[in-house]
């Protein structure tokens, strides 16, 4: 690794007071399993690190007035642990369970996945589906941004250098919402997803209500598939809806071709995750009722 | 430079090291605690699993530095003069480690999973291992040392799967 | 024992001194680790009958107690470490390199490059690999240069200030085009062929006009990195009487000593290499990489040099397995007797020779499978490409092949309407069968085993 000038701020001030002080030239670390090999491999010093990883208040998982908040620092193995998250949203302890190995999930956090906005990231699509919300804090104060809005290319958040990812919210009236997630690689464990899919919905009377669909690894950023959640959308719940909304998602995807799969197997793993994923929440629905 | 103090293997130490320096280069070059493997530098190969705060990483995708304070147990610290770790036992038994340049990461990542105290099934087993990789083996000896060790360390019992020859 | 011994006139019991002796000691303080006292041979290694018994390996303690030294693990006074170059370009003739703005980077104690080295070429058959390419790099992981630092990250921070001028070569990388005539010839050889092998047997002509069928597939593998758990790694000791000692993760050391007197020019008896446990080998590490280099940078350094390899490194330069492009015809009775086959092997050996010439022969051996085959025709050509060269990896060719004679008789089974299993019962070695080199084989299992394999396995209730 190139030499860099390391600061390990006590609270979360004294990390944005470093962040404006060293502004651009400063990088944000925490899990740092994917920031150091990026530092490994990196032609330049990124000049400052700001080491968040001892910051308690980045963690933690809690009911607030908005939602469920779970701290950025939050590794995936404690979210993978914790009581609110099985009670509330039981989806994204599959998608941590996906990140990596043990190794990974246990420096990794949430918001380093996010932060990262890799296409293939396996939070992203259950936090998407889930309409879930960030907090950012940055020298000119808080703003709150959906995750849409949050992602903007690969590798690329709307997160400015002097800004940290504070905590993510899901909305309070999404919490309990019967979802599911899914992740295909090319093994069990420790394999970057071909494609994952996770999908969330309310059933009312017998149709679809508020239904999300979210796939990550098929665009350049994690994304929702709005045509097919349409067709979806307060009809009567049947096989065969499902069917032809897996199918609709296979269109609105623009997977690409490389060694670790072809676009063909990829639309097929979309078709297939979109169907797997909508018939789960709706037994995971079905077991609530 | 920072200085750093941890504790390894139960020892404190303190440690000045430049800031890039990740757990695994102190750890092997400062100390001298070469059990832990260097094997891909980027997290995927788990030959450099150590235990930090009772909780399995790569030494190689941690900063020293983020270590401070904590309390580190690398594959010297299983063992001490007077009593041979079950698990390191169990792997011997079964031949569980043929080059043995995984087997440090693998016993290490076992013990995290063993302390963990649940109960556990082969599958279980396997995914706690998915971070370890071993070109030797074919994972199958490693994954009967598990099961020797862990029935000798919890007193539980892991039913045998159906044994392939007749 | 003694248990009671006499201190300043008193007699103590050695309990109460030792007793003593702990509320001394500093707490907190566990033991260092040693090696367990308490356990002797473990319990499998006791048992004497050797067959239908677990055994133990001797060095399994050791592995597991994290003891073992591989080469990595091991640390001289003054040791610095070597970064290797690479070309990153498939093929190009190197017009100049510039190691000087490299020398003046902090930390840089010293630079190599291909033309320093005494005898710049290396290979188990054909000596056609340089250590460091000087004139021509013939694939991307070509070395170029090499910089001894005080700091791995020096070492690399100097690989970016070397300037090489490269001038583009035609890139060949697919070996069928390789074979052709107009090809571009890599080594400036008459032909890209560097090795034929040929076997034949009987008529094949007349065995495919007396055949009822004649099937005709081509097979092809990939290249496969052997990936061992531990990098290639070296440390090299130039002392001042002129003695290389190399410590190495070499697997052949006796060769690989030959193959470094020689580049180095020195008498054998000057070079020592010792070699400790290798951290997986699997055939990739049964050459010499980058010793003579790391041997040249401690005489010009005068301190001990060590050079890992990254895992980039371990992808790129080492050696992989051939890639085979195997075309199969094989002439059928309509009973499912294998009349005649003829065979063409065209093995991708990369860059450089390496173990190629032991692979095509030992691939064309097998090529035809435990077959009695009474008509056979293999030609087999290992061809140079302008990619990773390819060398030993277990097996030998031998997989392969398996694969396609495999295949070729699956798709000969199901398009005859015969079951598997029963085409090859039908085709397998007998006792007495000559192999297809004339090797007259005894003690022949093979159908013993198929048949109580596919019984093990439940072949028989599988296929219903």
């Amino acid at each position: 690794m190139k030499p860099f000038d390391f600061i390990q701020p006590t609270t979360i001030d004294a990390a944005i007071l470093a962040l404006a002080e060293h502004n651009p030239n400063v990088r944000i670390l925490n899990g740092g399993t994917d920031y150091l090999v990026e530092l490994k491999h990196a032609a330049q010093s990124p000049g400052v690190v700001v080491d968040v990883s001892r910051l308690q208040d980045l963690r933690g998982i809690e009911i607030i007035d908005a939602g469920l908040r779970i701290g950025a620092g939050t590794t995936h193995t404690e979210i993978m642990a914790d009581p609110l998250v099985k009670e509330y949203v039981p989806a994204m302890i599959d998608a941590a369970h996906t990140v990596g190995a043990v190794q990974t999930r246990n420096l990794g956090t949430l918001g380093g996945n996010l932060v990262t906005c890799v296409p293939s990231m396996d939070s992203g699509p259950t936090l998407l589906a889930l309409d879930a919300k960030v907090i950012i804090l940055g020298s000119k104060g808080t703003r709150q941004s959906s995750l849409t809005d949050f992602f903007i290319g690969p590798r690329r958040t709307s997160l400015e250098p002097d800004e940290l990812l504070l905590e993510i919210i899901i909305p309070k009236e999404n919490l309990g919402k019967p979802a599911s997630f899914i992740k295909f690689g090319l093994r069990k464990g420790q394999a970057l997803a071909l494609v994952n899919a996770a999908s969330a919905l309310w059933v009312e009377g017998n149709k679809f209500k508020d239904v999300r669909i979210a796939l990550g690894a098929v665009a350049p950023v994690v994304m929702r598939a709005t045509k097919a959640e349409a067709l979806l959308e307060g009809r009567v719940i049947s096989e065969d809806l499902v069917q032809e909304a897996a199918k609709i998602a296979v269109g609105e995807a623009k997977p690409i071709d490389d060694f670790r799969a072809s676009k063909e197997y990829r639309n097929d793993l979309i078709e297939v995750g979109t169907r797997r994923t909508l018939q789960a929440a709706l037994t995971a629905s079905n077991i609530k009722n | 430079m920072t200085d750093i103090a941890l504790i390894v293997n139960g020892e404190n130490k303190t440690v000045s090291v430049p800031p890039e320096t990740t757990l695994l280069k102190m750890l092997r070059e400062n100390l001298n605690y070469t059990g832990s493997k260097l094997g891909c530098d980027v997290g995927d190969c788990g030959a450099c699993t150590v235990l930090v705060d009772g909780l399995a990483v790569n030494a190689c995708l941690i900063l020293a530095a983020q270590a401070e304070g904590k309390e580190v147990l690398t594959i010297e610290g299983l063992s001490t003069l007077e009593k041979y770790h079950p698990i390191q036992k169990a792997f011997e038994d079964v031949a569980a480690l043929q080059c043995g340049f995984c087997g440090p990461g693998m016993i290490m990542a076992t013990k995290a999973l063993i302390d963990q105290d649940q109960d556990l099934t082969k599958q279980e087993i396997k995914d706690a291992l998915s971070g370890n990789l071993c070109r030797c083996t074919g994972y199958t000896k490693i994954i009967e040392g598990v099961v020797d060790a862990y029935q000798e360390i919890t007193g539980k019992k892991i039913p045998a799967t159906k044994p392939r020859v007749a | 024992m003694v248990d009671e011994v006499k201190v300043a006139e008193k007699t103590e019991k050695l309990e109460s001194l030792r007793k003593i002796d702990d509320n001394l000691r500093l707490p907190s303080v566990p033991e260092r680790i040693a090696f367990p006292k308490e356990i002797g041979v473990s319990a499998a290694r006791m048992q004497t009958p050797a067959v239908g018994q677990r055994a133990t390996r001797p060095d399994g303690r050791m592995h597991g107690l994290g003891q073992t030294k591989y080469i990595d693990d091991m640390f001289f006074p003054g040791m610095i470490h070597a970064k290797i170059k690479r070309a990153g370009i498939a093929h190009a003739k190197i017009k100049s390199i510039d190691v000087s703005e490299a020398e003046k980077m902090p930390g840089v104690m010293a630079t190599l490059i291909g033309s320093e080295i005494p005898v710049n070429s290396f290979g188990p058959s054909l000596q056609d690999q340089p250590l460091l390419a000087d004139d021509v790099v013939r694939h991307a992981g070509d070395g170029v240069a090499a910089v001894a630092a005080v700091t791995e990250q020096q070492a690399l921070d100097a690989l970016d200030k070397i300037k090489i001028e490269y001038e583009e070569l035609p890139n060949v990388f697919d070996p069928v085009e390789a074979m052709k005539e107009n090809a571009y010839k890599i080594h400036n050889n008459e032909s890209n062929v560097y090795a034929t092998k040929t076997i034949m047997k009987g008529d094949v002509e007349k065995g495919f006009a007396d055949s009822n069928f004649i099937f005709e597939r081509t097979f092809t593998t990939q290249m496969v990195e052997h990936v061992p758990m531990e990098p290639h790694a070296s440390i090299g000791q130039w002392d001042a009487n002129g003695r290389v000692t190399l410590h190495s993760s070499l697997g052949r050391i006796t060769l690989g000593r030959a193959d470094i007197a020689r580049t180095l020019e020195l008498p054998i008896n000057r070079v020592r290499v010792i070699a400790t446990i290798v951290g997986g080998n699997f055939g990739g590490k049964n050459e010499i990489t980058t010793e003579p280099i790391i041997a040249l940078l401690s005489k010009k350094t005068g301190r001990p040099v060590k050079c890992v390899f990254t895992r980039e490194d371990e992808f790129i330069s080492s050696t992989t397995r051939h890639p085979f492009v195997m075309e199969y015809k094989t002439g059928m009775s309509k009973e499912g007797k294998i009349m005649a086959r003829k065979v063409r092997l065209i093995c991708d050996g990369g860059a450089y020779c390496s173990w190629s010439e032991t692979t095509l022969g030992k691939a064309c051996i097998l090529s035809a499978g435990p077959y009695n085959i009474e008509n056979l025709h293999v030609d087999a050509y290992a061809v140079y490409t302008t990619k990773t060269m390819t060398g030993a990896m277990r097996g030998f060719g031998a997989p392969q092949v398996c694969f396609a004679y495999e295949s070729h008789m699956d798709d000969m089974a199901a398009e005859l309407g015969i079951e598997p299993l029963e085409i090859r019962l039908q085709n397998a070695f007998n006792e007495g069968s000559a192999s297809p080199t004339g090797q007259v084989l005894e003690a022949v299992v093979v159908r013993d085993s198929l048949e109580m394999a596919t019984e093990r396995f439940g072949w028989k209730e599988w296929q219903r």
